[in-house]
């Protein structure tokens, strides 16, 4: 099928339940109630000629090409700002209406360039559509004055800005206040003067408040805003919709190739995620996957200090297999393990899994979500008895009440913050939502533009559990409770029980105070916020599941929500912002070593049996190690192989110094990659992975929404990950023979339950579903726990403040939170390889102008960060986004080993680390740390590749 | 002996303070009061009610001897007692900002009226009275106000567009600078009846002296017209924010762009909320018919265009002023009879009605009576009632590029036909003046006037073609 | 600090988590048992339990209990 755009039908789509019949051309058409002339018409099959409209935003009336005439009304009214009315009868097309449209094109044509055979949108560009679709012959204007000849904006990465060929519709300025939200750009002066300007005068794109996030150039009708791709390739010639591969959102796209060359990521105007939305990673940082630094060859070394040794695949398989089995047989079943990936497909993890359990017979099988969303799983399935959020992204649009805690959704997960934003600035006539922050540091969404939080509550890091039970004593002891609610879907004895507990003196507010160093005021306030403004809905990530009572803090949260009564309908419900593209499909898919898929417990007999006798082999029914104490056990000597699959532990996970004791004591460290990570400077085989443009697929996003992901191209290291793992089980003489991966997604239907009605084919239909897909819910759910909770009654769970050991004292006063900016993702292996490091080349540390200058440090300085587990040296920015007593930084860059300062203290449940607490000193340095210049050097050794040299 | 002098920007321009200060030096009391709006007589010097035209200081002496010559009662002059002065009734009479000279000029009734009979039958007032609004649309202003009226919002805003910027009008300069309680009281009236808590006054900044008067006015009278606030806006230096929904993005602190309509301001106007944006002189009339009633205000006018037109003669005109007067006098009338011709001497070539964007109207057509429809039907409009003579030593040809090219610079830019067309227009229009290509240049000129008549989104780009056709049509000799 | 400690450390962490359970020993010897592999486990079983808060030591008790009779 050659290449179409999606279609456009000009204005936004109404909600309104009344329908409205009108005639247009002749013909009947019936739609909602404040649906456009231009949508009635575009919904019928007429193209009313159109520049400034767009579908996914408010009409603004200003090209005047799609004028109409409507019988019984004077003048010619612009159809895409006229609401049809019952009755109506328009005609789209007549000689006025023609000579018109050709009046305005004449216009347009006489202050634009003639060059669009040479144009980057020769072929893709509605200005160029438009004339022809009003026959415009010829320009009469004896022209003097134009906006031609200006000078170009080179300077974003990704796009480039050309003023000469700007119609002045306003697209791209309606794009960034409505779509994304950021109001980077205006029009600059007014009349024949008007220009569009990506801030002050001074700034260019790069330089301005854009977020880079492409709004604005799929707005664009010219080539005034095109991505460089564009320009260097030229227009594509087919699309395929797959899903993004960065962060929980699960953006969807097409993405439009010419032939195997991808030209560009178009969000998809009908992702349920997105809505035609994106960010800057998922619309341009996809280069990684032909940056120089992949490996497209197996690799093998005996041992770490040598340089690697390019092979083929049978002999990297033979290799592998052969040592996976000796360690087995040397040291016993119990010294080998996995770690599946939460970047690659539900089915690819599903079989890593299954290598492990099946292949290795073992249960040692962890994922990335120990870091991360660990504490979600067990405390949502303690109290609500699923290990997943409750709503989907949609509800937000219901929300009364916002509470965000622990996340910053605008850097995190930018295009469910752009919907977020539309909420709150109450863009649909409703009154906008209210906002709660409760986080350590001021972050974007506390104060942008149109938006301000009604409450943010900057906590001392490591205080959740505090700050939360301060509030539950507010809500139950001032009678907010929704106590109907409780009765009916919770077991009252033990609301009551935990009731007792948070009405006690020393859980309120004032009494809290001095540990959570939060305003009582502010507090209650915020409390009664949350219990009485309607709606009440929490958003959570891993400011809530990454400390030491990470788990308490997830069931204080459910505790919240159960005791207001905001679960099981839209808007409200308790949301985890899982990070990874498929970090909830990877815990969907039995990716921990204590429970199977679908998250039954590898003691549930009846499951094991399930499974047992699909897969031919006896499983282990003890539970196994989780990352951290695969590392332990290394030390310790007893756990030897380690099969990784698309993570990177020595970057991501704390204390790096364990983390590498650990790896160095293995035997066999197999990583299965796209490029030479920081574990693979331990490991001894290398296994090239593919990327998600290459492989079929699903991904789960934050939403349990199971998503298709679709090959558009031939994966450069010639397997497909699936692949890989399948033909490693075979080389251990497993007896797999799968010939694509939707007959794993049918095995993972026929062992799941609540994947029961999941197939390839259902998604090619439905375009998403969100599990549980079965019987009781065919169509999928996007919302849980309506009618009851899927344990039966949602259990209150007493959650009492216990300070984390890691105490700041005289030596380490500071405490250290980390977190995640816009344009990089996790620990940067994809975005580092792309033009993204144009915004943030370097992770640096905020701290505050108290702080500071009590050190004598300024912006730019170099800065030695030091805790217990160790040191490293960053560049400082001095800030007041920080409150006196913290310091915040990223972790996107290897160089910085920022795991290297973070401690080993976890959850009590889960071992998810603790990164969001470490007592740290800041002082002025002058170069690298030790630590980092014999990391440095060991990296640069571990990643010499042999070169051939052709025998004599 | 009471003498009165104006402190009306215009009879300052014309050195009314230096004439006061004189008085004053000489041991008079002065009271400075408003204009009478017979600017060929400014400085205009009342003693006693006997009126000396065009004073200056040397003669201050000898007007208190009572040795000069006076035009006699002021009062009695013809070009006032030809004019039904309902909404000027106090110009020229009263100082602006003192709450006595109101009170004791029937100041306040209209208000307690209202709140005595209450807010729907206030509005039937007005929709009996059939005030159309005053900026140029002509839209009832009853009708308006009820929609605003029946509007569900707990927020609900009363818009003063002050942002008078049509050549030859200065009627609400005069208002604001003469009369504010008037339009102070309007506007209460009006938020009594919609509704709405706070009023805005969006006043032009190139009017310092209104500006000043309105806010002294609005703190000497707050506490009167309490729980309704007012306050004063300034605008800066666009033309086009007197564009009810650019004023009302500029009032946001947005960019002055035009808004698209539907939806209408009367629904979602000011923030999103139910607003009433009426014109100075709209507002103004609001106090009298409140008084007097529907009815009587009615009683004035013909066919659809009840009431009185405060009428503003400027330009090349011998007696330039304010003349009040019911729709129905002819334009001929007004010009030559009350107008006196032009100030130069030589015969009128054409006048404009409605500022820069009104039709030229030549003598031929001085038969057309002031009435909304029957301007319209001659492809003209009222506008703002401002009258701009001129005599036989225009160049019509020159006046459509000057109509060209104050679109271009005052176009908000939104939309192509005005962004792009006001440009195209001038060049083009050069090019005829150069003499090149004249009649393809006009057949084009033609086109290009009928797609910003019909595409343009305002009135700034809609209404242009006006003047150049009307240019065009009536004076074709000064384009070949 | 060594794998036993650390072991240690952690069972005490789980026992004050759950510290206002209405059952804690029962709690913790329940998470222990569906959480930790059978290492683990024997590791601490075979302690001579030192360092162990009450709580904790009382839910290894049971656990060894439960192992004996298994």
């Amino acid at each position: 099928m050659t290449y179409q755009p999606q279609k456009d039908f000009g204005t936004p789509a109404s909600g309104s339940n009344d329908l409205v019949t009108c005639t247009i051309d002749g013909r009947h058409v019936t739609v909602p109630a404040g649906t456009s002339v231009m949508r009635a018409a575009a919904e019928q099959g007429t193209s009313i000629p159109k520049l400034c409209a767009t579908d996914n935003m408010k009409s603004f009336g200003s090209c005047r090409l799609c004028l109409v005439e409507i019988d019984g009304r004077r003048g010619t009214p612009a159809s895409c700002t006229t609401p049809v009315e019952p009755g109506m009868v328009v005609h789209t097309q007549t000689p006025h209406l023609q000579k018109l449209r050709k009046g305005v094109m004449e216009l347009y044509i006489s202050d634009h360039p003639l060059d669009c055979l040479t144009c980057a949108a020769n072929g893709d560009c509605e200005l160029q559509d438009q004339a022809g679709a009003v026959g415009l012959r010829d320009v009469r204007y004896e022209v003097q004055s134009t906006h031609l000849g200006q000078e170009k904006d080179h300077s974003n990465p990704y796009f480039d800005f050309d003023p000469s060929k700007c119609i002045a519709c306003s697209r791209c300025i309606r794009a960034c206040d409505e779509v994304q939200g950021t109001l980077a750009l205006t029009m600059e002066g007014r009349g024949w003067d008007s220009k569009i300007s990506a801030g002050l005068a001074s700034d260019n794109f790069l330089g301005s408040e854009c977020v880079s996030c492409g709004a604005c150039v799929q707005a664009c009708p010219t080539a005034t805003l095109v991505e460089k791709k564009v320009v260097e390739i030229g227009t594509p010639e087919r699309s395929v919709v797959t899903t993004c591969a960065y962060c929980g959102v699960g953006c969807t796209f097409r993405a439009e190739m010419r032939g195997e060359q991808l030209v560009r990521m178009v969000p998809y105007k009908d992702g349920k995620a997105n809505r035609g939305h994106s960010c800057v990673k998922g619309r341009f940082a996809w280069g990684y996957a032909q940056h120089k630094e992949r490996i497209l060859k197996p690799m093998i070394r005996k041992s770490i200090n040598d340089p690697w040794r390019e092979v083929e695949w049978d002999e990297a398989f033979a290799y592998t297999a052969s040592e996976l089995k000796r360690i087995s047989d040397s040291y016993g079943r119990h010294a080998l393990g996995g770690i599946t990936s939460s970047r690659c497909t539900n089915e690819e993890t599903f079989l890593v899994q299954k290598l492990v359990r099946a292949g290795f017979g073992n249960n040692n099988v962890d994922t990335c979500a120990r870091v991360c969303h660990s504490p979600t799983g067990y405390g949502l399935k303690t109290t609500f008895g699923t290990s997943a959020g409750t709503q989907d992204f949609d509800s937000v649009e219901e929300c009364d009440v916002i509470l965000i805690i622990g996340a910053n959704p605008t850097d995190g997960h930018p295009v469910f913050a752009s919907r977020m934003k539309r909420r709150l600035r109450g863009q649909d006539g409703r009154p906008p939502a209210k906002l709660i922050v409760i986080d350590p540091r001021r972050t974007d969404i506390v104060r942008s533009p149109h938006i301000e939080a009604e409450h943010h509550l900057p906590l001392r890091p490591g205080t959740n559990v505090a700050v939360l039970t301060a509030m539950a004593h507010v809500i139950v002891s001032e009678g907010l409770a929704n106590e109907a609610f409780i009765k009916e879907r919770c077991d009252w004895d033990e609301y009551r029980h935990w009731a007792e507990f948070v009405t006690q003196p020393r859980n309120s507010p004032e009494s809290l105070q001095p540990v959570t160093l939060v305003d009582a005021e502010e507090l209650r306030a915020a409390a009664r916020l949350y219990a009485t403004g309607g709606n009440g809905a929490i958003y959570y990530g891993l400011g809530v599941t990454e400390h030491s009572q990470g788990s308490s803090t997830v069931m204080a949260i459910a505790n919240l929500a159960m005791a207001t009564g905001n679960i099981g309908k839209r808007g409200v419900g308790v949301n985890p912002l899982r990070g990874q593209n498929n970090v909830q499909g990877a815990c969907d898919m039995g990716s921990f070593p204590h429970e199977l898929s679908g998250y039954r417990h590898i003691s549930d007999g009846d499951a094991r049996k399930l499974f047992e006798s699909d897969w031919g082999v006896a499983l282990d029914p003890e539970p196994g190690l989780r990352i951290p104490n695969m590392l332990d056990a290394a030390v310790d000597g007893v756990f030897k192989g380690l099969y990784v699959q698309g993570e990177d532990i020595l970057h991501s996970d704390p204390n790096t110094k364990h983390v590498s004791a650990g790896l160095a004591a293995m035997e066999c460290v197999i990583v299965h990659d796209l490029f030479l990570n920081e574990t693979a400077n331990y490991a001894h085989i290398f296994l090239p992975g593919s990327t998600f443009l290459e492989k079929n697929g699903t991904f789960t996003n934050a939403e349990r929404r199971i998503q298709p992901v679709r090959k558009v191209m031939t994966p450069l290291n010639g397997l497909e990950d699936w692949e890989v793992t399948q033909r490693l089980a075979q080389a251990m003489g497993l007896d797999w023979n799968y010939t694509h991966p939707s007959e794993i997604m049918d095995e993972i239907a026929r062992l799941t339950p609540t994947f029961a009605g999941v197939s390839f084919s259902r998604l090619d239909e439905e375009g998403s579903l969100q599990w549980p897909v079965n019987d009781a819910a065919p169509d999928g759910s996007p919302i849980m726990h309506v009618d009851g909770f899927v344990r039966g009654r949602g259990k209150f769970v007493v959650t009492d403040y216990v300070p984390t050991d890691e105490k700041t004292g005289p030596r380490f006063p500071l405490l250290l939170t980390t977190g995640r900016i816009l344009s990089h993702y996790n620990v940067g292996a994809q975005t580092r390889r792309t033009e993204n490091v144009a915004w943030h080349p370097e992770d640096l540390l905020e701290i505050h102008p108290v702080d500071a200058e009590d050190r004598g440090i300024k912006s730019g300085d170099w800065v030695k960060l030091a805790s217990r587990a160790g040191e490293t040296t960053l560049r400082a920015t001095v800030t007041d986004r920080v409150a006196p007593g913290v310091v915040y930084t990223t972790f996107h860059h290897a160089v910085t080993q920022a795991n290297v300062v973070t401690t080993d203290y976890s959850d009590w449940a889960t071992n998810c680390p603790e990164y969001k607490v470490t007592a740290v000193q800041i002082s002025p340095s002058n170069g690298p740390t030790d630590w980092q210049e014999e990391y440095e050097a060991l990296s640069e050794r571990a990643r010499r590749i042999a070169t051939e040299v052709p025998a004599e | 002996m009471k003498i009165r002098i104006s402190d009306d920007a215009l009879a300052i321009a014309c050195g009314a303070d230096t004439v006061a200060r004189a008085f004053i030096q000489a041991g008079a009391e002065v009271e400075r009061v408003s204009s009478w709006g017979m600017h060929w007589l400014e400085p205009l010097v009342d003693v006693d009610g006997t009126g000396y035209a065009n004073v200056t200081a040397d003669q201050v002496r000898a007007i208190m001897a009572g040795t000069t010559e006076s035009i006699g009662s002021i009062a009695e002059h013809p070009f006032i007692t030809r004019q039904s002065r309902l909404t000027f009734a106090r110009a020229g009479k009263t100082r602006p900002t003192s709450l006595d000279d109101y009170y004791a000029s029937e100041g306040w009734l209209g208000l307690a009226k209202a709140q005595a009979i209450g807010a729907e039958a206030t509005i039937e007032t007005v929709l009996a009275s059939g005030l159309r609004g005053r900026g140029g649309a002509g839209f009832p202003a009853g009708i308006k106000w009820k929609t605003v009226a029946s509007a569900q919002a707990a927020t609900k805003y009363i818009v003063c567009n002050a942002d008078e910027g049509d050549s030859a009008t200065f009627a609400d300069r005069m208002v604001m600078e003469g009369d504010p309680f008037m339009l102070i009281e309007g506007m209460a009236i009006a938020g009594f009846a919609v509704g709405a808590q706070k009023g805005y006054v969006y006043i032009r900044s190139e009017y310092p002296h209104a500006i000043a008067k309105m806010e002294t006015a609005i703190a000497a009278c707050a506490h009167l017209i309490a729980p309704f606030i007012v306050e004063v806006r300034v605008g800066a230096g666009a033309y086009v924010c007197g564009e009810e929904t650019s004023l009302l993005n500029s009032l946001e602190g947005k960019r002055g762009e035009v808004r698209a309509k539907p939806p209408l301001p009367a629904l979602e106007g000011l923030f999103g909320k139910p607003t009433v944006v009426n014109n100075v002189l709209t507002l103004a009339a609001i106090p009298w018919i409140l008084t007097h009633g529907g009815e009587a205000y009615a009683s004035y006018g013909m066919g659809r265009s009840k009431g009185t037109m405060p009428v503003q003669l400027a330009g090349n005109v011998k007696h330039g002023g304010l003349f009040e007067i019911g729709f129905g006098i002819t334009l001929g009338e007004l010009v030559n009879d009350i107008g006196g011709g032009t100030d130069s001497g030589r015969p009128v070539r054409c006048v404009q009605v409605g500022g820069p964007l009104g039709a030229y109207i030549p003598p031929s057509r001085f038969d057309l009576p002031f009435d909304y429809e029957a301007f319209a039907a001659a492809d003209a409009l009222i506008g703002h009632a401002g009258i701009t003579v001129f005599d036989d030593t225009v160049d019509m040809a020159q006046m459509a590029r000057f109509a060209m090219e104050f679109c271009a610079v005052e176009s908000c830019g939104k939309c192509t036909p005005c962004r792009l067309g006001s440009t195209r227009g001038v060049e083009t229009l050069d090019q005829i003046i150069a003499g090149k290509n004249v009649e393809a240049n006009l057949a084009l000129l033609a086109d290009l006037s009928e797609t910003m008549k019909f595409g343009s989104l305002c009135a700034l780009g809609g209404f242009t073609p006006y003047p150049v056709m009307s240019a065009i049509t009536h004076f074709p000799e000064d384009f070949r | 600090m060594t794998s036993l400690e650390r072991l240690v450390y952690m069972l005490n962490q789980i026992a004050t988590n759950l510290a206002t359970d209405p059952d804690p020993v029962t709690a913790i010897a329940e998470h222990v048992q569906l959480f930790w592999d059978p290492r683990m486990k024997q590791m601490i079983l075979e302690s001579d339990r030192e360092g162990l808060c009450p709580a904790a030591a009382a839910a290894v008790q049971r656990l060894a209990q439960a192992h004996a009779s298994a």
